[in-house]
């Protein structure tokens, strides 16, 4: 179940935010469709996910695709800023603890762009990993 | 929420035609003005009065710009060059928005 382990949220930063009022919607959503179930396919796309790679791929969309694109292939609507462009993420070789630690610490710390910032302070660590599952899924071999 | 005020220094620019500064702030994952008039050459300072970082960016033709991830009590300037609007965002908070209409 997508929540049920409050002891993996090891969010920093104390502000209350849009992203916590989003953060509280899905939890509460996750425990209605666990409780009740989905009726139809629709209920389903219409609730939390119940599975990391369908929760890191609605973080991934909402605060990655800007730079990385919607399809992860690194042509973002922002990429046109940076040179080295965003990482085309499908092929990505990188294991998933460095992605995470490049997600977590930012660009600079992997001695890497600088503009890729550092997610620590926004994503918990539950959204970190549901990312890094997600960007697993869709590596094309 | 009383919203802060955009605090405009007037200063005297390089050229004959004087110069203003403009001040945005950064709180609470909002931008503390959401539109903003200014003139050809001047100036707005954008500060971080959050406690995390923002990364305030434009893609706006007038002027695209990334001032990358800065912290709390940290401050970086552009000068708007070319009238037009610009549309300015946050990277790491997708719902931080605001306006600059900017005029010859």
């Amino acid at each position: 179940m997508c929540t049920a382990s409050g002891n993996e949220d090891d969010h920093i930063g104390n502000e209350v935010s849009a992203g916590a009022a989003y953060r509280s919607l899905r939890i509460l959503a996750a425990a209605t469709w666990a409780l009740t179930g989905p009726a139809t396919a629709a209920d389903l796309t219409a609730t939390e996910p119940s599975d990391a790679t369908g929760r890191g791929s609605n973080v991934f969309q909402h605060y990655c695709a800007i730079c990385h694109g919607t399809s992860a292939d690194g042509d973002g609507r922002a990429a046109k800023l940076y040179d080295p462009r965003p990482a085309n993420l499908k092929a990505s070789r990188a294991t998933d603890a460095y992605k995470e630690l490049i997600i977590r610490r930012g660009g600079l710390h992997v001695g890497r762009s600088g503009f890729m910032p550092a997610w620590e302070q926004e994503l918990t660590g539950m959204e970190t990993r549901d990312v890094v599952a997600y960007l697993r899924s869709i590596v094309v071999k | 929420m009383i919203k802060h005020l955009a605090v405009v220094l007037a200063i005297a620019c390089s050229g004959i035609a004087e110069c203003a500064e403009f001040e945005v702030g950064q709180v609470n994952k909002e931008f503390t003005v959401t539109e903003l008039k200014v003139k050809v050459g001047d100036t707005v300072s954008f500060k971080n009065n959050d406690p995390f970082a923002h990364n305030i960016f434009s893609l706006s033709d007038a002027k695209s710009f990334d001032l990358g991830a800065y912290q709390f009590g940290q401050m970086r300037k552009v000068v708007f060059d070319n009238a037009g609007t610009v549309e300015v965002e946050c990277a790491l908070h997708p719902g931080m928005k605001m306006t600059i209409s900017v005029t010859k």
